[in-house]
């Protein structure tokens, strides 16, 4: 494997917060001992730069200037991110390898591996649109 | 790929290692038997929950922050603060809102310096109180053993069911109908006094006996969740013969039968898994703090006149324990025992035992006609096992061909892969053994 220069952020979204509910205590205390050694180990290696649990509950803001403030939880328990962890890592190969070690995955928990966008999507659609619109307007 | 040597590197030590083991299993159960204490027995399913929940909220944060300096009282204070919540919510509690508040903040107010108020000793009460609640006459057997395992022991219900050979649904079916009868029948959450006490006694030691035999017995369930099974069992046996109400001779020979033969528990299997026979086991491999643990509890077990089938049995466990290799076994002091346990307990596994023990001092003949006085009269037949001791007598006796053909029988009834090729070996054996004559 060649020696990457540079290296790309992920997040992994650790989705789903039921998949624990049937387990036994032992296997609570595995996973979480698997979670914890992973986590450690990656941060030592540099993988993971950070990463947090998140909780269920919270507030939802919606409506012009945010009127809509509701009580979460905002999807269902099995689409509900419960946890994150911020890669840096050479590819996408590498952060997909990583989120396959989950110790979750064999309860049901979903991982979601994204890249982090070097820029906002909607900034980048109005810098695009912008850029056309200049190009329109020197071809006219 | 660098990723498959990272999952094959050791777990960094520091914090994980100091997840004790079985630690959330023990605490689920002491922290089920605390909450079942405060909102009622009838309400067991939600202690459950809110200790779940609190298991659930260590899971969600400790491989982040790291695990606290000292887990026990985290999850305490955590299944504390959910059930403050719960009752605060909950309208059913309104009547004894105020006093189930006040106990729980006076359960566990110290939460810095990680102490509860409440003394292990109180925990134990409780959790005896639990066990016997468990284990009431009204309930069926078989939903003891699983109320007990679930509640006391922290196993999910896939695990019981591995250990049963059972379905989860049919577990999951169980132990509802479990929760059901205690709410129905009123089942009181309490240490049973006076006269009633020695009877509902004796209902909690049968359950840890099934529980310890369904653990032992090496017929069924998966061998891992099985020794697990036994070490629970002599947990709670412990745990019941160091309290006063169950400080007594029968108890005591429940702990002793368990520890004794708890301690030979790994010798039975060789690295492959394979069954290995008494006289096979590696001596050296028994566990001598459970046998010391074993023999303390026989000697407590002697006091007074009771003799019952723990005590036998826990006397025959500990002839083998004692005896330095396989030839300097007591066996008329086995046999003598096994004389005495017929009488209490005449199933037809005591009475093959028995037949062993016969032929270890009167030679295969008699061990043979022992077997062939039982083999009709009770459910044997199908039993493999006898065959299998049939075939031993025959070799002793150098009738390979009677051997063999008693090997091949019992091949026919076992469908235990370690029985089977435990049982094949023999077979060779026993063939080899017939063609060099």
């Amino acid at each position: 494997m060649s020696t990457p220069t540079t290296k790309s952020d992920y997040l992994l979204l650790f989705r789903g917060n039921d998949w624990d509910k049937d387990l036994s205590p032992e296997q609570l205390q595995r996973v979480v001992s698997d979670w914890a050694a992973w986590f450690e180990r990656l941060t030592q290696q540099g993988k993971a730069v950070g990463g947090h649990p998140l909780r269920a509950e919270g507030k939802l803001v919606s409506g012009r200037k945010g009127r809509a403030v509701a009580d979460g939880p905002f999807a269902e328990s099995k689409e509900a991110i419960g946890g994150y962890f911020h890669l840096q890592v050479a590819d996408e190969n590498e952060a997909v390898a990583i989120a396959q070690q989950c110790p979750g995955l064999e309860y049901g928990a979903v991982v979601e591996v994204r890249p982090v966008a070097e820029m906002c999507t909607v900034r980048a659609r109005a810098l695009e649109a912008s850029s056309r619109a200049e190009q329109l307007a020197g071809a006219a | 790929m660098s990723h498959l040597a990272d999952t094959t590197a050791a777990p960094p030590t520091g914090e994980i290692s100091r997840l004790a083991d079985h630690l959330f299993r023990h605490e689920a159960g002491k922290l089920v038997s605390v909450l079942t204490g405060i909102f009622g027995i009838e309400r067991l399913q939600l202690a459950e929950d809110v200790v779940q929940e609190a298991l659930v909220r260590a899971l969600q944060t400790w491989p982040y922050y790291g695990v606290p300096k000292n887990p026990a009282a985290w999850l305490t204070q955590t299944a504390k603060n959910l059930a403050l919540d719960l009752i605060r919510r909950e309208k059913t509690f309104q009547d004894k809102q105020p006093e189930i508040i006040t106990f729980i903040e006076q359960w566990s107010s110290s939460s810095d310096a990680g102490e509860t108020p409440l003394l292990d000793g109180e925990i134990n009460d409780e959790r005896l109180r639990l066990m016997f609640a468990c284990c009431h006459p009204l309930i069926a057997p078989e939903a003891q053993t699983a109320l007990a395992l679930k509640t006391l022991c922290g196993f999910s219900p896939a695990e019981i069911a591995k250990a049963f050979l059972t379905t989860e649904a049919a577990i999951a079916k169980r132990l509802v109908r479990a929760r059901q009868r205690i709410r129905e029948l009123h089942i009181p959450f309490e240490i049973p006094s006076g006269q009633e006490s020695s009877i509902r006694l004796d209902g909690v030691l049968q359950t840890l006996y099934l529980l310890f035999n369904e653990g032992y017995k090496a017929s069924s369930g998966e061998s891992l969740v099985r020794e697990e099974l036994c070490r629970e069992a002599i947990r709670l046996t412990a745990l019941l013969a160091a309290h006063p109400i169950g400080n007594q001779p029968r108890v005591h020979a429940l702990a002793a039968l368990m520890f004794l033969n708890g301690a030979r528990l790994r010798a039975r299997m060789d690295a492959e898994g394979n069954i290995l026979r008494l006289e096979e086991q590696d001596r050296s491999s028994w566990d001598k703090t459970m046998i010391a643990r074993g023999m303390f509890h026989l000697a407590r077990s002697a006091a007074g006149d009771d003799l019952s089938e723990y005590h036998l049995q826990a006397g025959i466990a500990a002839c083998h324990c004692a005896a330095k290799d396989y030839g300097s076994t007591d066996w008329p002091q086995i046999l003598s025992l096994y004389d005495q346990l017929i009488q209490i307990d005449d199933s037809p596994v005591v009475a093959l035992n028995r037949a062993v023990a016969m032929a270890q001092v009167h030679g295969p003949r008699a061990g043979i006609e022992a077997v062939e006085n039982i083999r009709h009269q009770q459910a044997l037949e199908s039993y493999h096992l006898l065959y299998a001791v049939l075939a031993e007598f025959e070799s002793q006796l150098k009738d390979f061909q009677a051997a063999a053909n008693h090997l091949r029988k019992a091949l026919q009834l076992t469908e235990m892969k370690s029985e089977q090729s435990l049982l094949s070996k023999r077979l060779r054996d026993c063939e080899a053994a017939g063609d060099r004559r």
